[in-house]
């Protein structure tokens, strides 16, 4: 593996993580704001990055501020609003090429640098608030957004399932929040909402590219205006073990095809000792094309195009999603319950290990190829408080056994079936 | 055959280049510092070649979707599925289909050498039976039913299918559930010894690796095989009207708002290499300008609540087809092409500014550099370009030429109303007019 490594440090209340490596053509950028996911501020903080993008003190106009990113030759710049443990994420990201590659008279970095620390701490305001014109028409934007959810029905199947799982949880809540809310979103609320967020969120910059960390840090200085203090921390989230009586959901709606989508507990966290076996565990049922559930769904039976598992380590949650015809109902959750059944019983050949320690490695291996890749690796690991690198984690991953991923599986559990199927007369 | 080495200080790639006796070419760009191999084993043929033949036979119509059907049955081996042999070797592997080609692909960090044999060998290793083609339908029938479901499929997909009333673009790649039923293994060898030679094929191979220990391994996998001597390929397409075959085309599914796609159908194409290849970079920067994010257009169709981020441009040319797509989710796709139609007009009228023109050639540039960051996107873009007879690393070089005198004139050229052709995907109630 790459010797490369994240030089850190702090900036006002920012974590700072300085990648310098000369092996990409640009810099990526990334902040990562987190702040504890809450049924009452969900919706306004899904609007920040929406409003924030629109217009700083400097360039209130967006077209002109969007006009600087195409003088930046085109550089990338997008946001994401995401739920992960316990928190509520907006990420900002920015991808810029390095200057080497043609003539311009000022840093790219610089100027990247400046474009994001204005758009997140110095937003164009009027009459000590955001601007109402850009908090009414990103209003807008988001409720299309949160209605539009119902338009890809894989991912509305997907979502609906871990709603009906995390009952009571607020990780049953859409990162994107309720479009309920909107409408009692004002400017001067939303501004309220974001000093809070500027004061209390936590906030890690990464940069990864041909730089150093000490000429990042003395642009951040430079750029990114948050208060000073605590940069406040993430507590992990608990993982609850128990499943429960299972919950079965069938919903209806005009699809030619059946979405399946299983939600289980895994009692397992990020950061445990036991997180490579889920690894390994998840491989063999259902992360590629030589796993349990793709042999014996689709090849074996011709039951579905796609059916796969997914882990989600932060809440210590699996799914398992299938497109499959509506009759085959019965018959897909029972071959799923079946490969469930047979990890469990350590019906697992050595082939199927070898196979997906060989896939989990060459994952590992390939983020070093990626910016972004290995800035996302890292923070989950800062997020959760693992202390494990991609160098560990290939080791771990090495030395699981069978009966490593059977005590995995033992501890397994499902928690919801949900069915999304067409409006006919089953 | 000699090795070639093509060098393009311009964006600092060195690229090598290798016929082999079979006829394949072979293309290695190495990156230094780069852990992964990503390499793509591509053939020229995909959805829209469904009537062919090779000089001096007769040629023949195959039944639609059999390019993505014959992909799909190629991971099938006496041994069993090849995707095995990849996640043992830890190789990520893959493939997919468009309109004129197929690719087949993996990723990796180790046993490289093993993965190109692999990759290779399958590739070039049918195996189709009466048990397993039949298998395979309710596989690609759940395929198909997935993507019916999916109304920004059906509304990208049915404007192809209001533009053009003959040539098969506007055919889905992964054909019907009818005529995926009609395929049988008689026909995929037919289709699989016609395009799967190897002069009709591309390897490509990026990443960590060192070129000379490629070729040589190339070299001694086709040594080891023998290939009878093909004549040309012949594609047949029946020749397609100037006109859009309906301008308006219109699908009830569940939405939250109405999906407009549009689009306009040049009736000047043919070209191909580098003049396509140029032509493609001033119309890209033409519709950047016009419909761009930072285009005022786009800002104050986004203002009145028409368009969402959604809302995006893109232009498709090959040697026998041409047009532009544009849209998004809209609230009113008349009131929007009524916006945009008025926006263009005026446009006509006053041409296209020096400063939007340099803005938008900058954008291009940048998103071309960024774009040579990722070992997959080179490959499947020098892929494409060298089916047409151009070259990927000569794109920094289109841009940098294209000057506003073209840019005006490709808008002046394009934007003929007449050839405008509308997709709407809506829900039932909402359905207008």
């Amino acid at each position: 593996m790459s010797s490369t490594k994240f030089e850190r440090g702090q900036v006002n209340r920012i974590r700072l993580h300085v990648l310098p490596t000369k092996r990409f053509k640009t810099f990526a950028i990334s902040l990562y704001a987190g702040i504890p996911l809450e049924e009452k501020q969900v919706t306004a903080t899904a609007l920040l990055p929406f409003v924030l993008r629109r217009g700083t003190s400097r360039t209130p106009e967006t077209i002109a501020l969007r006009e600087r990113l195409d003088n930046l030759y085109g550089a990338g710049f997008g946001f994401d609003v995401f739920k992960r443990g316990n928190n509520q994420f907006i990420q900002f990201r920015m991808d810029v090429i390095n200057d080497a590659f043609v003539k311009t008279d000022e840093s790219l970095l610089a100027a990247s640098l400046r474009y994001m620390g204005e758009v997140v701490t110095e937003p164009a305001l009027e009459n000590g608030h955001f601007l109402t014109k850009y908090v009414q028409a990103e209003s807008e934007t988001l409720r299309k957004r949160l209605e539009s959810i119902i338009n890809d029905k894989i991912r509305y199947a997907a979502e609906r399932c871990v709603e009906v799982m995390c009952e009571g949880d607020p990780y049953r809540l859409h990162a994107l929040g309720n479009r309920a809310d909107l409408p009692g979103i004002t400017a001067e609320s939303l501004y309220e909402r974001y000093h809070q967020w500027m004061n209390e969120a936590v906030f890690d910059l990464y940069v990864a590219g041909d730089t150093t960390f000490e000429e990042v840090r003395s642009l951040v200085e430079e750029s990114f205006k948050l208060p000073s203090g605590d940069t406040g921390a993430y507590k992990a989230a608990s993982v609850r073990a128990e499943a429960g009586e299972l919950k079965t959901v069938v919903e209806k709606m005009e699809v030619k095809q059946g979405k399946l989508n299983l939600g289980l507990r895994t009692g397992i966290a990020y950061a445990d000792d036991d997180y490579p076996a889920l690894l390994v565990y998840n491989g063999v049922l259902g992360a590629y094309p030589h796993s349990k559930l793709f042999l014996n769904v689709r090849e074996k039976a011709s039951l579905a195009y796609y059916a796969s598992s997914r882990l989600d380590g932060h809440k210590g949650m699996m799914t398992i999603q299938s497109g499959i015809e509506i009759d085959k109902y019965e018959k897909a959750v029972a071959i799923i319950r079946e490969q469930l059944a047979d990890i469990e019983a350590g019906q697992i050949s050595e082939l199927e290990i070898d196979q997906t320690k060989a896939m989990l490695l060459n994952h590992v291996r390939e983020m070093q190829d990626s910016a972004y890749e290995m800035i996302g690796y890292d923070f989950n690991a800062v997020f959760s408080g693992s202390t494990r690198s991609g160098e560990a984690l290939i080791e771990q991953v090495k030395g699981v056994t069978i009966d490593d991923i059977v005590r995995v599986a033992k501890g397994i559990q499902l928690d919801t079936i949900y069915f999304l199927r067409d409006r006919k007369e089953a | 055959m000699a090795v070639e080495t093509l060098s393009y200080p311009g964006v600092q790639e060195t690229l090598y280049r290798e016929v082999m006796p079979s006829g394949l070419e072979v293309f290695v760009l190495p990156k230094e510092g780069f852990q992964k191999t990503y390499a793509t084993f591509s053939t020229k043929y995909g959805s829209v070649d469904n009537r062919f033949g090779v000089e001096g036979h007769p040629l023949v119509r195959v039944p639609d979707g059999i390019a993505h059907f014959l992909e799909h049955k190629m991971f099938e081996e006496p041994t069993g599925d090849i995707f095995a042999t990849f996640s043992k070797q830890g190789a990520s592997a893959n493939a997919y289909t468009s309109f004129d080609r197929t690719v087949y692909l993996f990723s990796a960090t180790e046993q490289i050498p093993a993965n190109l044999e692999t990759l290779i060998d399958f590739v070039q290793h049918p195996y189709f039976t009466d048990e397993n083609v039949n298998k395979e339908k309710g596989i690609i029938e759940q395929e198909i039913q997935m993507y019916q479901d999916n109304p920004d499929w059906r509304v990208y997909f049915g404007l192809f299918d209001a533009m053009y009333h003959s040539h098969p673009i506007h055919i889905d790649i992964a054909g019907t559930v009818e005529s995926i039923y009609q395929i049988d293994k008689e026909t995929l060898y037919r289709c699989y010894e016609t395009f799967y030679h190897p002069t009709n094929m591309i390897l490509f191979v990026v990443g960590g690796v060192d070129a000379k220990e490629v070729f040589e391994l190339v070299r001694n996998n086709q040594a080891r095989k023998s290939f009878p001597s093909q004549g040309r390929i012949i594609r047949s397409f029946d020749p397609e009207p100037s006109s859009v075959k309906e301008s308006r085309w219109v699908l009830n599914l569940p939405v939250s708002l109405p999906k407009c796609m549009f689009g306009l159908k040049e009736t000047k194409v043919g070209f191909a290499g580098e003049a396509l290849q140029k032509r493609e970079a001033i119309t890209r920067i033409m519709l950047d300008i016009v419909f761009g994010a930072s285009s005022p257009l786009y800002q104050s169709l986004y203002d009145e609540g028409l368009i969402s981020d959604s809302f995006s441009h893109e232009y498709n040319a090959s040697p026998e087809y041409a047009f532009s797509v544009i849209g998004g989710e809209t609230k009113d796709p008349d009131a929007l092409l009524g916006k945009v139609r008025e926006a263009v007009d005026k446009l006509l009228v006053s041409g296209i500014s020096e400063e939007a023109f340099e803005r938008s050639r900058r954008k291009k540039i940048g998103g071309y550099l960024r774009m040579l960051n990722s070992p997959e996107a080179i490959a499947g873009e020098f892929t494409r370009y060298r089916f047409r007879g151009g070259d990927l690393f000569s794109q920094l070089q289109h841009y940098e030429q294209v000057t506003l005198g073209e840019v005006n004139e490709r808008l002046r050229e394009h934007f003929d109303w007449n050839q405008l052709a509308v997709s709407i995907v809506e829900s039932k109630a909402e359905q207008s007019s």
